[in-house]
């Protein structure tokens, strides 16, 4: 008697006493505290679904379906009722790209992918960008429709692109569609990257479902050294800067020094990789220990020497993803197309209007609207083969534009993307006049150099993509504008935020490291036993713990 | 062996994991970033504060507290009639105090029979009202409803200058700036602000310059004054409006000057000042001259303790000039990190502080606006800091004691947990320091801050009517039972 007690002691210690109500917690969909893969509550569920998996490893329909109705159940907890719109949405795609399959005329099956992509858009716009438009609406003709009360269903633009990506591989006749709706659905709703990519692509992944379910030694190496990585990224580094230091700064950037506006900017800069890229990692590792390898994410973005070699390193499962299917749909660097201009055109013609409007308070605007178009310009202007280039920045710049839109709806994320889309412009004619020698490696300077600039541009664009609106944008930039040397002030900041500065200083280092580095912390992990890994793994979960800040914030690319 | 079986191995690494956690969580500690006490040095923080947090070295045992508190709440507060008026009775739990504000609402209320009248309040905060938040709307809110134009006493230099919205500053490096906050003994007396200026810059231009903002009622700067102190040696200054410049001698004669910059309303201006290093500057108040008129006092790191420093010859000079009807302590934020319950010292310094007032400004109205709601993180949770409620809990006991009216700040944004619900909900109202309200949600603070005084605005107008006919109906009864004086009363 004694022991049962003491143990049942022991449990409520340790665990807290379990109620009904808590039970029902576990499994009711409730708004605020969403279903992330870094929670206690993921580990315990996975745990079970893990186990029963393990023994339907051997079958095939059997296990689509329990993967799937997990997968159900997963976005259920992080999107209530809207688990349905996946569903219904799923079923119209698969339906879709089955009629795109069997038609054989071409004009039919382009009509059938134009609706198709309608109308996976449209489901994005109305439930993203419906307000946005709404508000752009009432400023512009000083409108006041209604804002709509619309829920922002988690990962919705993940899930779409997803849809999407398998049809229009269908369309070129680059995959053959799944043999049924289930094979299908399992693709689609995939838990592991449902809500935050990567963006898997059908291609890469309907071939793995038809394999033998496998699982090596190495793959659950490869898997526990992500998870590993990924909660210290997600959890400890991002997490707590955000809370502790990034987010106050940006809600109000007048309110604090040059130094913390700076140091803010940089902080932010490694809190969304960590998030991001730790989130992708994990769902990446997860995806694994079940048998199913996704591509990488990332691939260490700020060590890049160009602002082409960022993209390249940047989220690449959506770098690639608009790249095949919204840069070459436009035509690419062969051929211009209406989409292709409009956006571009609409975007200047936007910037030069907001110049002019400003033109009584100040210049500045009308003078930073001039100029861009000036470096657009020039960016096919200066190249040898004039026209090519033309269509391919234009090109490049309507990708950049709606990439950035994708993120979010606000103008702040168009000039996240024109920035970027113009560097890129300028690194390219840039490349063509000063072409780099090709058998001679660049030497450490320069590359440092390159590498440094480079991050700092990318810093800078992250100021706009982070600030609430413009204004606290430009009230940021302006701030670290008036930074003077201050070594004393710096110090005391630095120790005021020690903890703050210390992550971010880790997270940088860690950043930074050379591969070999870790490649050989790598090895060190893979050859360690089982239990090993397993107390390495515990000890993770308790910094997770240890570091939680007031529950887990929500994921900031979940509803893009 | 065979790799199929490593899924089980997979699911043991997982599963052996979890038991390694609860052994670390066993022995390791609970938090990793523990949070470390900060150098007061470093920190913006009033030095009385300091000393009065250093000297508190008993806690009082909780019991005892809870016991005398629930005695407390159940307490009934039964007013004696000022001027004819008595509000009713009510509970400590439910402290507001309009009693004690009638001399404001008697002020308000001649000026809504007279335009002309003029109103003036002064609110004493700490960063909470920084760059205006909070209090812009408190002065909008009465300005829409009783008249008046300007934003009132602006300071030269401050910490939130740039970050101030309702009037626009810029000022040279080189002023001395001397604050209540950390300087006990200024060279020269601290002005209603709480701070002191010196241009004692002798190779550089010291300026300052001021632009009216865009906030409605301040869209200009209204009869712009200068107050400076008292010194021994004359100095002069420029003020530059437009393309003109105007210079005037400064004549520190009095414990407290003025000098006027204009006449009438401007946009902006700018003050050069020469050779006016020993000459204390205060600021510069900007008001039309009729309506209400709300001056923002505001200091980051300030817990209310340094009131008690000023000296009161002073600040009846400048209340013979600004004359004040209601004078509000907005504060509590910084004194919540102390990991102390008991404010029994906090209690008594601000009682101090509020006696400071009541004899630098006689007969004015005081306001104690209580903490608003603040969340730390107990376990994984945000929640309402313990210290929260024993301060609110305070401050209503200095604000009984002082007899002065209390606005419970904390009950009014929603009590219990609602830092968190302002900071979370869509779009935000507050930061995520859990502390600081964001432009949002200080102008419902403001709202709420405003309806509870008109409340008693417009209880005290009913009372008032009642006095009146009823000793109309008295005084009558003694000479003429008709009623044909009933007109006249009112006047």
């Amino acid at each position: 008697m004694t022991t049962i007690e003491s143990i049942n002691n022991w449990f409520i210690e340790n665990f807290g006493a379990i109620t009904m109500e808590k039970v029902e917690s576990w499994f009711v969909y409730n708004p605020d505290e969403k279903l992330l893969f870094n929670t206690g509550l993921f580990l315990g569920l996975f745990l079970v679904f893990y186990f029963v998996y393990g023994f339907l490893r051997k079958t095939f329909y059997l296990r689509l379906t329990y993967v799937i109705l997990f997968s159900l159940f997963f976005y259920y907890k992080s999107s209530g009722i809207y688990f349905l719109l996946l569903l219904l949405s799923s079923v119209v795609d698969y339906g879709l790209s089955q009629i795109i399959y069997k038609e054989s005329k071409d004009n039919v099956k382009k009509i059938y992918l134009v609706i198709s992509v309608i109308l996976n858009l449209g489901l994005l716009g109305y439930f993203k960008y419906m307000n946005f438009m709404i508000g752009t609406y009432n400023d512009m003709f000083n409108g006041n429709l209604k804002f709509h009360d619309i829920f922002l269903p988690v990962g919705i633009s993940f899930y779409t692109f997803q849809s999407m990506s398998y049809i229009i591989e269908i369309y070129r006749e680059e995959i053959k569609p799944t043999k049924n709706y289930i094979e299908y659905l399992f693709f689609v709703s995939f838990f592991p990257q449902l809500v935050a990519g990567p963006i898997v692509r059908a291609k890469d992944f309907l071939p793995q479902i038809y394999q033998k379910l496998n699982l090596t030694r190495e793959d659950v190496n490869n898997a526990l050294f992500l998870i590993i990585g990924g909660l210290i990224k997600k959890t400890v580094i991002s997490n707590y800067i955000s809370v502790n230091f990034v987010d106050r700064v940006f809600d109000t950037p007048l309110s604090y020094t040059s130094f913390e506006n700076l140091m803010a900017s940089y902080g932010y800069a490694i809190q969304i990789y960590c998030d991001f890229s730790g989130y992708s990692d994990m769902a990446i590792g997860i995806a694994l220990l079940l048998g199913f390898k996704l591509p990488a994410n990332f691939r260490t973005p700020y060590k890049s020497t160009s602002i082409t070699d960022f993209w390249r390193r940047w989220h690449i499962s959506l770098s690639t993803w608009l790249k095949d299917f919204l840069y070459i749909s436009i035509g690419g660097n062969r051929s211009g197309s209406f989409a292709g201009y409009l956006f571009p055109s609409l975007f200047f013609f936007g910037l030069l209007l907001w110049g002019i409007s400003n033109y009584n308070e100040s210049v500045i605007p009308l003078l930073v609207a001039g100029i861009s178009i000036l470096i657009f310009c020039l960016s096919f202007l200066l190249s040898s083969k004039r026209k090519q280039t033309l269509v391919t920045n234009f090109n490049l710049f309507t990708t950049m534009l709606l990439g950035g839109l994708w993120h979010g709806a606000g103008a702040q994320f168009i000039v996240w993307g024109a920035l970027h889309g113009l560097a890129l412009a300028v690194h390219k004619i840039f490349m063509e006049l000063f072409p780099s020698k090709k058998d001679q490696k660049p030497n450490f300077l320069w590359r440092f150099f390159s590498i440094v600039i480079t991050f700092h541009f990318v810093v800078f664009c992250w100021i706009f993509f982070r600030a609430r609106d413009f204004e606290t944008a430009l009230q940021v930039i302006n701030t670290i504008g008036q930074l003077t040397f201050e070594p004393e002030l710096w110090k005391t900041i630095v120790i005021g935020y020690k903890n703050v500065f210390g992550l971010m200083l880790f997270g940088y280092v860690w950043h930074f490291l050379p591969e070999t580095v870790t490649n050989g912390m790598k090895s060190v992990f893979d050859k360690t036993p089982i239990l090993v890994k397993a107390i390495i793994l515990g000890f993770v979960y308790w910094i997770v713990y240890a570091t939680a800040v007031a529950g887990s914030q929500p994921f900031i690319y979940f509803q893009f | 062996m065979g790799t199929k079986s490593y899924f089980f191995k997979s699911f043991a690494i997982v599963a052996l994991a979890l038991v390694a956690f609860i052994g670390f969580k066993q022995i390791l500690p609970d938090k990793i970033f523990s949070e470390s006490k900060l150098d007061s040095k470093n920190v913006l923080i009033d030095s009385l504060l300091l000393e009065s947090v250093a000297e508190d070295s008993l806690a009082l045992d909780n019991d005892s507290i809870s016991e005398e508190d629930r005695k407390l709440n159940r307490q009934k507060i039964v007013y004696d009639e000022t001027g004819g008026i008595e509000f009713p009775s009510e509970t400590f739990e439910n402290y507001k105090g309009y009693q004690y504000l009638i001399h404001f609402y008697e002020k308000l209320y001649q000026l809504e029979k007279n335009p002309q009248a003029k109103v003036r309040i002064a609110y004493y905060g700490d960063s909470m009202t920084d760059g205006d938040l909070i209090v812009q709307d408190v002065r909008a809110n009465y300005q829409e409803r009783f008249g008046g134009n300007g934003v009132g006493f602006v300071s030269i230099t401050s910490e939130s200058a740039a970050s101030r919205g309702s009037v626009k500053s810029k000022y040279s490096k080189n002023w001395k700036a001397q604050s209540y906050l950390n300087v006990k003994k200024p060279t020269s007396p601290f002005g209603v602000n709480g701070h002191v200026f010196f241009a004692n810059d002798h190779s550089n231009p010291t300026w300052v310059q001021y632009e009216a903002g865009l906030n409605k009622y301040s869209t200009s700067l209204d009869n712009a004054t200068l107050f400076y102190g008292k010194s021994s040696k004359k100095g002069s200054v420029n003020f530059i409006i437009g393309k003109d410049t105007l210079k005037k001698s400064l004549l520190p004669n009095n414990l407290v000057n003025t000098l006027k910059v204009s006449s009438g309303s401007i946009k902006s201006f700018k003050a050069n000042f020469i050779h006016a290093d020993s000459i204390p500057i205060f600021g510069f108040n900007f008001d039309n001259g009729v309506g209400v008129h709300v001056d923002n006092f505001s200091q980051r790191g300030n817990s209310g303790l340094p009131i008690s420093i000023f000296d009161a010859n002073v600040m009846q000079a400048f209340n013979a000039n600004l004359k004040y009807d209601l004078v509000i302590l907005h504060y509590g934020t910084n004194v919540l990190n102390y990991g102390t319950k008991n404010y029994s010292w906090y209690e008594k310094g601000m009682t101090k502080a509020v006696n400071k007032i009541k004899e630098s400004f006689p007969g004015v109205s005081i306001l104690i606006v209580s903490t608003a709601d603040k969340s730390t993180k107990y376990d994984l949770e945000m929640k309402t800091d313990s210290a929260v409620v024993p301060l609110m809990k305070a401050q209503k006991k200095y604000a009984l004691e002082t007899e002065s009216g209390f606005v419970n700040l904390y009950t009014l944004m929603g009590g219990d947990g609602s830092m968190v619900k302002w900071v979370d909900e869509a779009p935000a109202k507050a930061n995520k320091d859990y502390t600081h309200f964001n432009q949002r949600g200080a102008k419902a603070i403001g709202k709420l801050l405003y309806d509870q005084l008109n409340k008693g605005y417009e209880e005290y107008k009913i009372l008032r009517e009642k006095r009146d006919s009823g000793s109309k109906q008295g005084t009558v009864r003694k000479s003429r039972p008709d009623s044909v004086s009933v007109k006249s009363d009112s006047l």
